[in-house]
């Protein structure tokens, strides 16, 4: 038997993309018109793909699942042959005035793939052998995005792995071991593949005053810009710091600043308030799911989402490191919006099979 | 029905997990609360202190040298005044101020407000050259004003001026379309818009560069965000002799014309200047629309660069080439002679010699030294127009020379098939009777000229006349000519100077191989006399030769136009020049710098 969508998650998600259309338009002015009509394309399509996939049988996602992840895989390999380069990152393929960003689709097919694997065993903790199949479907593909490099897609394949390793269960001290095994990683990582500019963000994180004008200049001029947003903002389109004087990345990475200043601390609640809601609903679809595979799923998109929100939040209030990790819904983008309205259709698929009165 | 498995364990996990995150969410607006509302007025008084701008970063323009390292071209330090608009509290104000500056006014600097780009943090130069009065003023009212910014920047300066005036250049804003095509440039950039400015523009252009700037409510500069430094252009070194385009530029003096002066082995330009000239200073600053009207519309052309777009009639200079081409083709031979009794009746048509009592019996050598037309008229009917044509094409007339200067011009050598083509009417053998003498639809550049005379000083090799030395561009054809005919030539030249009869004996002290030349701008009727023509009806007075004779060194040719005969107007002119060429080689200056 069928239900109805969930019209909770619907509201929620068409309250973060309103707020995005304001945001943009608050910053086309300086920007270009184009890009606020661009994302209102992009938008629509998003919704379409939403309504679209919520029709879709639950048990087909776990069945197309590998094929899916193919396609996934082959996109990824394409963009590294044939794709554009974007400020040193092969990753775009240009289709006329659009761009598609195939990292962004491999990720949902990523995580539909793990959702099937981890749905089909039964219940018991996994086995070293099983948790490294999870460990290898993610990695494969977020290694493939760290090639072209993109650092801050890669990065939002990390949640899959790891809540597809948790809810899996897994042993008190492979917890402990992987622990010690990311210190280990963080410390490679920070002498031989981190570059110079990426390891100025980190240190600035750690000391925001080390160098104001420098590396620490995003971070403190979007902490300008939110802190002067005060208690009821200073009004869309007004706020001196979105308007002028700012950096680049108000549309995309800092696009909460920019709210923020405009509508403060009341529309940033609202804005805090609406994700809350939305992962709040995922979350209940994935609770009220009748089978593993639909538990499973509908917490990967859920520790997804949750990730890119608290990392973007994170970073926009100095607290993270400048890693280029979108706000999801809000930040402009046409390859985000839409995958991620995309998961946001399984889930409401997963809403619709759900068993009641069990 | 089969037996449903316990999802307990996994439901339990997945709310832990989303506990974590609205715990973190919470953090999150916790901070939120801190930054808006407790820290919040913080935060907005940061926010008013604090603009960044972005500084263009002129890059300096590489100088221009000549052979012995004489400055053409310079940049010296100027103040440019910066507005930045966003930052205005009142723009109408700030305008007004700056208009009573003395810079530009009002209404001038509201159009280029207007037509601004959407860059938000890119200044606008509201002024460019300001004197120290007005740098003081706008620091004194600074506070008042904190988006004006004085900053320093580089004005062209041109050390010769009006000497070099068109063969070094200027510069002029660029274009809509190069601004469109290079997003280096700003509405301010200046390229180089003729002359040396323009044919080496890449090479002394430098690459601008920006700078990020964030300063305080009162325009303190606080700190650099980012910077891209400028890069600056080559300086680059031409074979121009400053010395020389001075003597030559004093010699025509007031009068108008061309003087181009040439290495005859290699064909670099030493001289090139045309009268009348300009003040190239004009449009190193913002032109004034009146002072370029007066530039652009003065009935003399000043702007024109007559050594390369002037085209004149050649007149007698044109005979050496076709002795050249009469004893090659063996039409005649050195002792083959005319008798020359002021005149020829030719189609039914009186063809007259310039010496009206005619010349006697005329041979090749004396056919020069004396400039017989009727010998020429002669050998042209023997040449046929089509003969003169190819070998005139042959020394390089009727097309350009590829110096690379801009708008150089093509010249003329008309043929029937050019007349049926171009002037849709037909050819008159009359016409080629005309030819043969430089008059008629025969048309040179004084740069032509000066190469045609150049393969004939060098033994018959056609040189590319050029100011930077290049060696992609620098073909030589070889002519292949007998050397016993251009020595016959050569020998009749030497007469023009050194001979009893020869027109331009005035410069017998000087050791010069060349030939005068008196183009007609009308034809004369039967009786009139020259001099009573209105002044711009008078005839171009031609030299052209090279010195000194034997070790040929230096090729100048020279017009003055309107000026009169050839012998008695450019001959003189042109023997200043030689005498300072020759004094320049005696006077201890050192060897010739390499590659030249």
């Amino acid at each position: 038997m069928e239900h109805r969508i969930d019209a909770w998650l619907l509201l929620a998600v068409v309250g973060i993309l309103g707020a995005s259309l304001v945001t943009q338009h608050a910053v086309a002015e300086a920007l270009g018109a184009q890009l606020l009509v661009r994302q209102l394309m992009w938008v629509c399509a998003g919704m379409l793909t939403l309504l679209v996939l919520s029709r879709i049988r639950l048990d087909l996602y776990a069945r197309l699942a590998p094929v899916v992840y193919g396609v996934g895989l082959a996109g990824l390999v394409a963009v590294l042959l044939f794709g554009d380069v974007r400020s040193g990152t092969r990753g775009w393929f240009a289709v006329g005035p659009l761009t598609f960003q195939p990292s962004e689709f491999a990720r949902l097919s990523t995580l539909l793939v793990v959702a099937a694997w981890l749905g089909r065993r039964s219940g018991g903790r996994l086995s070293i052998r099983e948790a490294s199949v999870v460990v290898a479907l993610v990695g494969g593909a977020a290694a493939l995005v760290a090639i072209e490099p993109d650092l801050g897609v890669t990065l939002t394949y990390l949640p899959v792995a790891v809540a597809g390793l948790w809810l899996g269960g897994l042993p008190r001290w492979t917890w402990i071991a992987l622990v010690l095994l990311a210190v280990v990683a963080g410390g490679v990582t920070w002498n031989s593949v981190l570059k110079p500019f990426q390891k100025e963000r980190v240190l600035t994180v750690l000391d925001p005053e080390r160098d104001p004008y420098g590396a620490g200049y995003q971070v403190r001029q979007s902490k300008i810009a939110i802190g002067s947003g005060g208690f009821a903002g200073q009004g869309v389109g007004h706020g001196s710091q979105s308007l002028l004087r700012y950096l680049p990345a108000q549309h995309t990475d800092f696009a909460f600043a920019v709210w923020a200043e405009a509508t403060g601390f009341v529309g940033v609640t609202a804005l805090l308030l609406a994700y809350a809601l939305m992962l709040y609903r995922i979350g209940m679809a994935g609770v009220l799911a009748d089978t593993r595979h639909g538990v499973v799923l509908a917490i990967l998109v859920a520790s997804w989402l949750a990730f890119q929100v608290i990392v973007n939040l994170g970073m926009v209030l100095g607290w993270l490191p400048t890693t280029g990790i979108t706000l999801p819904l809000f930040s402009y983008g046409g390859s985000s919006l839409l995958s991620t309205c995309a998961a946001l259709g399984v889930v409401q698929s997963i809403w619709r099979h759900r068993l009641v009165n069990q | 029905m089969e037996i449903r498995e316990d999802l307990t364990p996994v439901r339990r996990r997945a709310v832990i997990l989303l506990a974590a995150v609205f715990l973190i969410f919470g953090a999150l607006h916790l901070r939120m609360a801190q930054l808006q509302l407790v820290q919040g007025l913080h935060w907005r008084r940061m926010a008013e202190n604090n603009r960044l701008r972005r500084l263009p970063l002129s890059a300096i323009r590489g100088r221009i040298y000549d052979r012995r390292g004489e400055v053409l071209a310079d940049n010296v330090p100027t103040w440019n005044l910066l507005l930045f608009p966003d930052e205005a509290r009142h723009l109408d104000r700030t305008l007004l101020f700056v208009s009573s500056l003395g810079v530009e006014d009002a209404a001038t600097l509201h159009r280029r407000l207007d037509e601004r780009g959407i860059d938000r943090l890119a200044p606008l130069v509201v002024g460019e050259n300001l004197d120290w009065r007005q740098v003081a003023r706008v620091r004194a009212h600074q506070s008042d004003y904190p988006e004006l910014s004085v900053v320093a920047g580089f004005r062209r300066h041109y050390p010769l001026g009006r000497d070099t005036a068109h063969v070094v250049g200027h510069l002029r804003l660029a274009s809509r379309e190069e601004l469109d095509a290079d997003p280096d440039l700003d509405p301010t950039s200046r390229v180089g818009a003729t002359g040396i400015e323009a044919l080496a523009e890449p090479f002394l252009a430098g690459r601008p560069g920006q700078r990020w700037v964030v300063v305080s409510a009162v325009g303190r500069q606080l700190g650099v965000v980012r910077e891209e430094s400028s890069a600056a252009g080559r300086d680059l070194g031409v074979t121009l002799d400053a010395r020389l385009q001075r003597v030559a530029a004093a010699a025509l003096g007031d009068r108008h014309g061309a003087v181009v002066a040439l290495d005859p082995d290699s064909g670099a330009v030493r001289v090139m200047y045309s009268s009348p000239s300009f003040d190239p200073e004009l449009f190193s600053g913002s032109l004034s629309q009146r002072d370029w009207q007066a530039v652009a519309e003065d009935p003399d052309h000043p702007l024109q660069n007559r050594c390369l777009q002037g085209t004149y009639p050649p007149g007698s200079t044109i005979k050496p080439f076709l002795a050249v081409a009469a004893l090659s083709t063996g039409v005649v031979t050195p002792d083959w002679t005319v008798r020359c009794s002021g005149g020829i009746t030719l189609y039914g048509h009186r063809f007259r010699c310039w010496q009206r009592w005619g010349h006697g019996v005329v041979d090749l050598t004396r056919s020069i030294e004396g400039s017989c037309d009727v010998y020429y008229y002669q050998i042209g009917q023997k040449l046929g127009i089509e003969g003169m044509a190819a070998w005139l094409g042959d020394f390089g007339f009727g097309r350009r020379t590829g110096i690379g200067l801009p708008a150089e011009a093509d010249g003329l050598v008309g043929t029937p098939e050019w007349s049926r083509r171009v002037r849709g009417s037909p050819w008159y053998p009359g016409e080629a009777v005309s030819v043969s003498i430089g008059q008629g639809p025969v048309l040179v550049t004084a740069l032509q000229l000066a190469r045609g005379y150049a393969a004939l000083a060098n033994g018959g090799h056609l040189v590319t006349p050029h100011i930077v030395v290049d060696p992609e561009r620098a073909r030589t054809v070889d002519l292949e000519l007998d050397p016993a005919v251009l020595a016959e030539v050569v020998h009749g030249l030497d007469l023009v100077v050194h001979g009893e009869h020869g027109t331009a004996r005035s410069l017998a002290r000087l050791p010069i191989a060349g030939k005068t030349g008196t183009a007609q701008v009308i034809r004369l009727q039967e009786g009139v006399d020259s001099n009573d023509l209105a002044p711009n009806l008078q005839h171009h007075a031609w030299f052209v030769g090279w010195a000194p004779v034997e070790d040929p060194k230096v090729v100048v040719a020279l017009v003055v136009e309107h000026g009169g005969g050839g012998g008695s107007i450019a001959a003189p002119v042109a023997g200043t020049v030689f005498s300072a060429a020759l004094s320049n080689r005696d006077g201890g200056h050192g060897a010739l710098p390499p590659g030249e």
